[in-house]
C-alpha cells in the first residue's frame, strides 16, 4: 500500500471512529427512548462500516464476518427487541435524570479527554491505520458506562451497556485488527444473550414494580 | 486425552440439559446426583493428574496447570456438594407446593450450566474464551438470582446484571489490551491469547499496555469478585438468591473471579515486576476488609451477614496474593477453606430459612437445640470463618499477617486491626444464633430434604476438618507450583 | 493597492447587502413549498424593506436615545463583521482591522445593543425577549469561540483570510477530516441559535410564549424596523458565508483576476443558496425546542467544539 493511500485510509478510519463517538453524544443528549434506540442502531451501522473499512484496507477477511454480525445483531435484532420493550412499557421519555443533559455532556467531554490521556502511553504501539481509534474506543466505553449511571430508565441503562459493547468491538478491531474469529463469535453470542436477559428483567420489573424506573428499586440497603 | 478433565466440564452441561428435558422429578434427581458425584470425583482425579504430571490438557482447548487444578478442586468439591444441597432444598420447595415441575427443571438446567461455565473458565487456556465462559456464568447467575421473582429478588438480580455487565465489559477491554501488546510478539493468532504463551513471552510485552490491561482486568473481574468499592451488588444478590445459589455465588463465583485476576497478575508480574499489581491489590483488599467489618455490626439478615463475610474473606485472600511469596501460598489456601466454610454456612442458613421463612437475624436463636444439622453447620462454619483454630482459615490468616509483617508492616497492622473487629462481630452473631433457647417453632423440612442437605453439609464439614490446620502433603506440590507462577519459589511451611 | 482595497470594500458591501434579503426570501420559499404552499416570491423581502423605509416610524415616548441609535449600531456592526469574512475572494477587505475574534465581538456588540433596546421601551415582551436572548447569546458564545479556535488551529492562524486561503489551496493544513467535521456541526448549531432560527427561535411567529428575537424588536417600526430586519438578514448571511468558506472554500477566488472573481462570485451564490435551502428544510423538519431545552442543544454544540479541539491535538500527535 502506498503511503498516500495508507494515510487516506487511516483518516477514513479516524473519521468513522469520530462519527461513532458523535453518536454516543447524541444518545447522551437524547431524552426520547425510541430516538435513543435509533441512535444506537445508527452507531452499530457506523461501527460495522468502520470495521468493514479496516477489513478492506488490511485484507483480513474475518473482520467482514464480525461486521456482518454487528449489522444483523446490533443494528437490526437488538433495536427491534428494545423497541418492543419500549412499546410494551409505554414509557417514551426520560424526564428526570440523575445528571441533567448539559452537565452529562460536559462530563462526557471530560471522559473523552481522560480516555486520550490514559491511552497516550500505548498509542505508539498500535498499527498506523487504526492508531487513534483505541483512544476513541475507550472513550465510547466510558461514555456507555456513564450513561448507565446517569440514567434512570432500565431501557437507557441497557443502551448504555450496548454502547459499551460497541466501544469494545471498536477497540478489538482497532487495537488488534479484530480478535480471533471464535472469540468474536463468542462475544457476540454473549451480548445477544445478555440483551435478552436484560429484556426479560425489564419485563419482570415492570410486572413487579409497575415501572421501569430503577430508582424505585430501593428495598435493599446496607 | 484427559478424561477426568473432559468429564469435569461436560457432565454438568449434559446433566443440565437432561434435567430440562426430563419428564419426571425422579429423573432430574438421579441426573443431579450423578453430576454431583462426577464433579467431586473428577475434580480430585484432575488434581491428582496435575500433581503427578505437572499439567493436564485436551489439546488446543483445555489446559490445566497447578493454578487451574487448585480451582478445579475448589469448584468441583463445592459444586458437587452444592448440587446435592440444591436437590434437597429445591425438592422441599416443591413438596410444599411453592415450585411447579417446569420451574424446578429450569432451575437445575440453569444451575448446572452455571457450574459448568465456571468449571470451563478455570480450565480454558485462551484468556478471551475464558472471558466468554465467565460472561456465561454471569448471565446464568443473573437468572438464578432473580429466580424467585419477588420484588427483592428482581431488584437484586437487576443490580447484579447491570454491575457485572459493566465489570465484565471492562475486563474484556483489559483482555483486548493484552492481545494488543502480545500480538506484536506472538503474531496475529490465537497463540497470542494463550496464557501459557503469554507467560513465556511476558518479558517482551509492552509494560505500559500490560499495566493498563491489568488495571482494567482488576476493576472488571474485581466487580465480579465483590471487591470494595465494586461490591454493592454482592450482599443483595447473596441474600435474595435461592440459598443453593447463594452458596455457589459465594464459594465458587467469587473464587473464579479471583482466579481471573490471578491469571492477569501472573502476566503483569512477569512483565513489570510484582510491586505494581501487588500494591493495587493490597489497597482494594484492605478497603474490602474495612467495608465488610463496618457493615457486620448493622446486619439484621443472616444471609447478608454471611455475604459481608465473603467480601471480607475475598479481601483477605487477595491481600495474600498482593503481598506475594508466602502470601500467595496462604491466599490460595485461604480461598479453598473459605469456599468450604462459607458454603457450609449458607447450607445451614438455607435450612433455617426453609423452617422459619424469614431471614431476620434477631429472631433466630437456639439452632443447636432446634435444628441440629443447621446449627452444627452454622456453628462450625462460623467458628472457621471467624478465623479460629483448628481450621485452615486460621493458619492462612496467620501466614498472611506474617507475610505482610515482613513485607509491609503498616499493611499488617491495618489487617490485624480489621481482622480482630470482624472476628468479634461474626463470632458473636454466630454463637447467638447457634446457642440459647429456640424461639419460634416453624415447619420442619421433610425427610428427603434432610438426607440430601445432610450429605452436603457432612461432606463439606469432613473435608473442612480433614484439611484443618495442616496442608495435606498431597496438595503441597500444587501450592508450591502456584507460588512459582508469581515469581520465585519458596520453602513450603510445615 | 489602496484602490484595490477600496474597490473590494465597496464590492463586498454591495454583495452582502444585496444577497441577504434574497437568502431570507429563499428560506421562506423553501418552507412554504415543503408545507405545500406557493408562498411569496424569493424577492418579496426587498419589497418589504422598501415599503418599511417609506413608512414613518413611531417611537414610544418612554424610550431613550438607545432605542433610536440601536438600529444603526446593529446594522453597522453586522456589516463591519461581514467585511471581515472572505466572501467571494479569499482576501478580506478589512484584513488589516481584525481577525476572527473581532468578528465574534462585532456580532456580540450588535446583540448587546439589541438587548438594551428591548429593555428600553419598558414593555413586557421586550424585556422577556431580551432576557431570553441573553441566555442564548451567553451559551452560544463559548461554543462559537471554541469551534472557530479549532479551525484556526488547523490553519495555524486566527486570520480568516489565511484560514480560507490555506484551506482552499489545501496548504499546510492538517487534513484529517474529523476535527473539521465536528467544528462544522458545532458552528452550524451556533449559527441557527445566533440568527434565531428553528429549533431555537422561530422567525415566522409572534407567539408571546416562544418568541425571542421578534419580542425584542416588537416596538420598532418604519425605517428602524427595516434596518433591524436587514441586519438580521445580514447576520444570517455572515454566518452562512463563514460556514461555507471555512469548511468548503473550494472555488473561491484566490487572486484579484476578473475571471477568478466572477467564478468566485457565482460559486459563492450557489453554495450560500444551497445552505439556505438546507436551513429551510431543517426548519420544516424540526419543532422549536422549549426554552429550557435550548441549553441541551447548545451544550451539544459546545461539546462538539471541544471535541474538535481534542481531536485536533490527538490526531496531530
Amino acid at each position: 500500500m502506498s503511503l498516500l493511500s495508507q494515510q487516506l485510509g487511516s483518516q477514513m478510519v479516524n473519521l468513522g471512529s469520530a462519527l461513532l463517538l458523535l453518536t454516543c453524544f447524541a444518545i447522551v443528549a437524547q431524552r426520547r427512548l425510541t430516538a435513543c434506540v435509533d441512535m444506537f442502531a445508527v452507531q452499530s451501522v457506523l461501527l460495522a462500516a468502520t470495521a468493514a473499512l479496516v477489513a478492506f484496507l488490511t485484507g483480513i477477511h474475518h473482520i467482514y464476518i464480525a461486521a456482518a454480525l454487528t449489522v444483523v445483531i446490533k443494528a437490526v435484532l437488538i433495536p427491534r427487541i428494545l423497541k418492543q420493550v419500549v412499546e410494551r412499557l409505554n414509557v417514551t421519555r426520560e424526564l428526570v435524570m440523575n445528571v441533567n443533559i448539559p452537565a452529562s455532556l460536559l462530563i462526557c467531554g471530560g471522559l473523552v479527554m481522560l480516555a486520550f490521556f490514559i491511552t497516550q502511553p500505548i498509542i505508539p504501539l498500535g498499527f498506523l491505520l487504526t492508531r487513534d481509534s483505541l483512544a476513541i474506543s475507550l472513550a465510547i466505553i466510558l461514555i456507555g458506562f456513564f450513561t448507565m449511571i446517569a440514567r434512570k430508565k432500565a431501557v437507557t441503562q441497557v443502551i448504555g451497556f450496548l454502547v459499551m459493547e460497541n466501544g469494545l468491538f471498536l477497540g478489538a478491531t482497532s487495537a488488534a485488527y479484530g480478535m480471533p474469529l471464535i472469540v468474536e463469535i463468542g462475544v457476540f453470542f454473549d451480548v445477544l444473550v445478555g440483551a435478552l436477559i436484560i429484556g426479560i428483567y425489564t419485563h419482570r420489573l415492570q410486572d413487579a414494580f409497575d415501572s421501569v424506573d430503577t430508582t424505585k428499586l430501593t428495598t435493599l440497603k446496607e | 486425552m484427559a478424561w477426568p478433565l473432559l468429564l469435569l466440564v461436560a457432565v454438568p452441561i449434559v446433566a443440565g440439559l437432561g434435567s430440562l428435558l426430563a419428564g419426571r422429578r425422579r429423573t432430574v434427581e438421579v441426573l443431579q446426583c450423578v453430576s454431583a458425584v462426577t464433579m467431586l470425583a473428577s475434580a480430585v482425579l484432575v488434581a491428582d493428574r496435575v500433581i503427578a504430571g505437572g499439567s493436564a490438557a485436551v489439546e488446543g482447548f483445555l489446559h490445566t496447570d497447578a493454578l487451574s487444578a487448585w480451582f478445579d478442586l475448589i469448584l468441583g468439591v463445592v459444586g458437587g456438594t452444592g448440587t446435592l444441597y440444591a436437590v434437597g432444598y429445591m425438592g422441599e420447595s416443591m413438596d410444599r407446593g411453592h415450585l411447579p415441575l417446569k420451574r424446578y427443571r429450569q432451575f437445575f438446567c440453569l444451575f448446572d450450566l452455571y457450574l459448568a461455565a465456571m468449571l470451563l473458565a478455570v480450565n480454558l487456556e485462551n484468556i478471551a474464551i475464558m472471558w466468554i465462559a465467565i460472561e456465561g456464568s454471569t448471565l446464568s447467575a443473573a437468572l438464578l438470582i432473580g429466580f424467585d421473582r419477588s420484588k427483592e429478588a428482581l431488584e437484586a438480580g437487576w443490580k447484579y446484571i447491570i454491575l457485572s455487565s459493566v465489570g465484565i465489559a471492562l475486563a474484556l477491554f483489559g483482555t483486548i489490551l493484552v492481545y494488543y501488546s502480545s500480538e506484536h510478539v506472538l503474531g496475529v493468532s490465537s497463540e497470542a491469547l494463550r496464557w501459557s504463551e503469554l507467560y513465556r513471552v511476558a518479558g517482551e510485552l509492552d509494560p505500559a499496555a500490560i499495566k493498563l490491561a491489568f488495571v482494567f482486568a482488576l476493576i472488571g473481574y474485581g466487580t465480579k469478585a465483590g471487591i470494595a468499592p465494586m461490591h454493592t451488588w454482592l450482599p443483595d444478590a447473596h441474600a435474595e438468591a435461592p440459598t443453593p445459589v447463594s452458596a455457589m455465588l459465594s464459594a465458587n463465583m467469587l473464587s473464579l473471579a479471583v482466579y481471573a485476576i490471578l491469571r492477569f497478575k501472573a502476566v503483569t508480574d512477569k512483565t513489570v515486576g510484582p510491586e505494581f499489581s501487588g500494591s493495587l491489590i493490597i489497597v482494594l483488599a484492605l478497603l474490602s476488609l474495612a467495608v465488610s467489618s463496618a457493615f457486620f455490626l448493622v446486619q439484621r439478615d443472616y444471609k447478608r451477614l454471611f455475604a459481608y463475610s465473603s467480601i471480607e474473606h475475598i479481601g483477605i485472600a487477595l491481600l495474600g496474593f498482593g503481598i506475594g511469596g508466602l502470601g500467595v501460598f496462604a491466599g490460595a489456601w485461604h480461598l479453598m477453606n473459605h469456599a468450604l466454610a462459607k458454603s457450609t454456612a449458607f447450607y445451614g442458613a438455607g435450612l433455617v430459612f426453609l423452617r422459619h421463612n424469614h431471614k431476620s437475624l434477631e429472631r433466630v436463636t437456639g439452632l443447636l437445640d432446634q435444628m441440629p444439622l443447621a446449627g452444627t453447620a452454622i456453628l462450625v462454619a462460623g467458628i472457621a470463618l471467624s478465623g479460629l483454630p483448628p481450621f485452615g482459615l486460621f493458619s492462612s490468616e496467620v501466614l498472611i499477617a506474617a507475610g505482610a509483617y515482613t513485607a509491609k508492616p503498616d499493611v499488617a497492622y491495618a489487617f490485624l486491626a480489621l481482622l480482630a473487629f470482624a472476628f468479634a462481630t461474626l463470632l458473636y452473631q454466630v454463637l447467638r444464633m447457634a446457642l440459647g433457647t429456640p424461639g419460634e417453632a416453624g415447619t420442619a423440612p421433610g425427610r428427603q430434604c434432610r438426607i440430601f442437605t445432610g450429605a452436603a453439609v457432612g461432606i463439606n464439614l469432613v473435608v473442612l476438618s480433614a484439611i484443618g490446620l495442616q496442608v495435606p502433603p498431597r496438595l503441597e506440590p500444587l501450592l508450591a507450583s502456584i507460588v512459582t507462577l508469581f515469581g520465585a519459589g519458596i520453602e513450603v511451611p510445615r | 493597492m489602496m484602490l484595490h482595497a477600496v474597490l473590494l470594500i465597496v464590492a463586498q458591501t454591495i454583495v452582502l447587502l444585496a444577497v441577504s434579503p434574497f437568502i431570507v426570501g429563499l428560506i421562506r420559499k423553501v418552507k412554504a413549498r415543503l408545507q405545500c404552499r406557493r408562498g411569496a416570491g424569493v424577492f418579496q423581502p426587498y419589497a418589504d424593506l422598501a415599503k418599511l423605509f417609506r413608512k414613518q416610524p413611531v417611537v414610544s415616548s418612554t424610550t431613550s436615545w438607545i432605542f433610536t441609535a440601536t438600529p444603526y449600531i446593529l446594522f453597522a456592526s453586522t456589516l463591519a463583521a461581514g467585511l471581515l469574512v472572505p466572501v467571494f475572494v479569499s482576501q478580506t477587505p478589512l484584513n488589516f482591522a481584525g481577525n476572527i475574534i473581532a468578528l465574534v465581538y462585532l456580532l456580540a456588540l450588535g446583540t448587546f445593543f439589541l438587548i438594551l433596546a428591548g429593555l428600553d421601551a419598558g414593555s413586557a415582551f421586550g424585556g422577556m425577549g431580551s432576557s431570553r436572548e441573553a441566555i442564548v447569546a451567553s451559551l452560544t458564545e463559548p461554543a462559537m469561540i471554541l469551534s472557530i479556535f479549532a479551525i484556526a488551529l488547523t490553519a495555524g492562524s486566527t486570520n480568516l483570510s489565511t484560514i480560507v486561503h490555506k484551506t482552499a489551496l489545501l496548504e499546510g493544513i492538517v487534513t484529517d477530516p474529523s476535527p473539521h467535521l465536528m467544528a462544522f456541526a458545532a458552528l452550524f448549531i451556533v449559527a441557527l441559535a445566533e440568527t434565531g432560527r428553528v429549533p431555537v427561535d422561530n422567525p415566522a411567529t409572534h407567539l408571546e410564549l416562544t418568541m425571542i428575537h421578534e419580542a425584542m424588536v416588537l416596538e420598532y417600526s418604519g425605517r428602524y424596523l427595516a434596518l433591524v430586519e436587514w441586519a438580521a438578514g445580514l447576520k444570517l448571511l455572515v454566518f452562512l458565508t463563514l460556514i461555507v468558506n471555512i469548511f468548503a472554500p473550494w472555488g473561491i477566488a484566490t487572486s484579484l483576476a476578473p475571471g477568478a472573481l466572477g467564478l468566485g462570485l457565482a460559486v459563492y451564490l450557489v453554495k450560500v443558496s444551497g445552505l439556505a435551502v438546507v436551513i429551510g428544510v431543517i426548519e420544516s423538519m424540526f419543532a422549536k425546542l422549549r426554552l429550557f431545552r435550548v441549553t441541551d442543544l447548545l451544550g451539544v454544540a459546545f461539546i462538539l467544539a471541544l471535541l474538535a479541539l481534542v481531536f485536533f491535538y490527538v490526531l496531530r500527535g
